[in-house]
């Protein structure tokens, strides 16, 4: 009887396919990206999420920024990435990625950035100032003329 | 301190709007016209601080004065944050303009605690005020930013190591700008 049991389980069960794996050179372009604090500061080791153009629901990478505020991802689809780029403090950077090519990305016209940063920090923190002083002035004068 | 846009739910945000529309209307009615010159320096002091980075080890963070604008300005630190705030979000993209309740809330808040509760002019006092305030500041964080992740104890644990030595430095700070509004 055990022996009839033997011969089914050797010559009636179906072939298992064994999951190896491998690893190769591959010479897919990445986009590289630095992510920082509108003061200058590296947005290190934050969570990044990035949604491709053909599905904004589900994550197409997740992962982290390393120490420098970097990440890079290699894009599949042209059109627009959205790359969500978030401290865990209350810091979130949403940037926008036009990916236009063959997706060999080899010039910087493949890559199309919406980068709003308004790098002029000394003009803005004067105009800002100069705001506030005049706001006070016209507010005081309000009063006077009361 | 600031939260930016898109992480908060709507009820958070309207949370943010009500107390400090609310607040922003108190402190308007508080505001005494010799008080508006001093209103406008501390808020240009709170609008250029955030732009002074302070690094402890691996944290980054900025000052934010908030005690020192509670103990002088009283209710009218919520107008003062507001115009502050407002003006950070538009030239500097700190923050933003749907959360700018939330935020002002969150700096506004702290300060007009301190200031009902350490109402004694002295040293020991103005040290408190400049601590407490960022204490609370980031327990109010926190909270916002509960409902976005649920890890509370894991997001205060990592807002607290950032903002305890800010709380400390903050406190000296606090006593320097009282000392000179006594003396000025």
């Amino acid at each position: 009887m055990l022996n009839k049991i033997i011969f089914l389980l050797l010559f009636l069960t179906g072939t298992a396919n064994a999951h190896g794996v491998g690893y190769k050179n591959s010479d897919l372009k990445a986009v590289p990206l630095e992510f920082f604090y509108s003061t200058g500061e590296k947005m290190s080791y934050c969570d990044v999420k990035i949604f491709s153009p053909v599905d904004n629901k589900f994550t197409f990478q997740t992962g982290r920024t390393d120490l420098n505020g970097r990440f890079s991802f290699i894009p599949d689809v042209n059109g627009k990435w959205l790359i969500i780029v978030n401290d865990g403090q209350g810091h979130q950077c949403n940037a926008e990625l036009e990916i236009n090519s063959n997706l060999n990305l080899n010039s910087e016209q493949d890559i199309k950035i919406n980068n709003n940063n308004n790098n002029n920090l000394i003009l803005n923190s004067v105009l800002g100032v100069s705001i506030i002083f005049n706001l006070a002035f016209i507010i005081k004068k309000r009063y006077a003329h009361k | 301190m600031h939260i930016s846009e898109g992480i908060l739910s709507g009820i958070a945000l309207a949370i943010g709007w009500a107390g400090t529309l609310a607040g922003t209307y108190i402190g308007l009615k508080h505001t005494e016209p010799e008080k508006i010159v001093k209103t406008a320096l501390l808020t240009s002091g709170f609008f250029l601080a955030s732009l002074i980075n302070v690094r402890f080890g691996p944290v980054a963070t900025h000052l934010t004065l908030m005690g020192a604008m509670g103990l002088i300005l009283g209710w009218s630190i919520f107008p003062a944050v507001l115009v502050a705030l407002f003006l950070q979000a538009v030239l500097f993209q700190f923050g933003g303009l749907i959360v700018l309740g939330v935020n002002t809330l969150n700096m506004a808040l702290p300060g007009l605690i301190v200031y009902l509760i350490f109402r004694g002019k002295n040293l020991f006092n103005y040290f408190m005020a400049g601590f407490i305030s960022v204490i609370l500041g980031g327990i109010m964080l926190s909270l916002f930013l509960w409902k976005t992740d649920e890890n509370f104890i894991n997001i205060i644990k990592i807002i607290m190591t950032a903002h305890i030595p800010l709380a400390i430095l903050e406190g000296v700070i606090t006593i320097f700008i009282n000392r000179w509004f006594e003396n000025a």
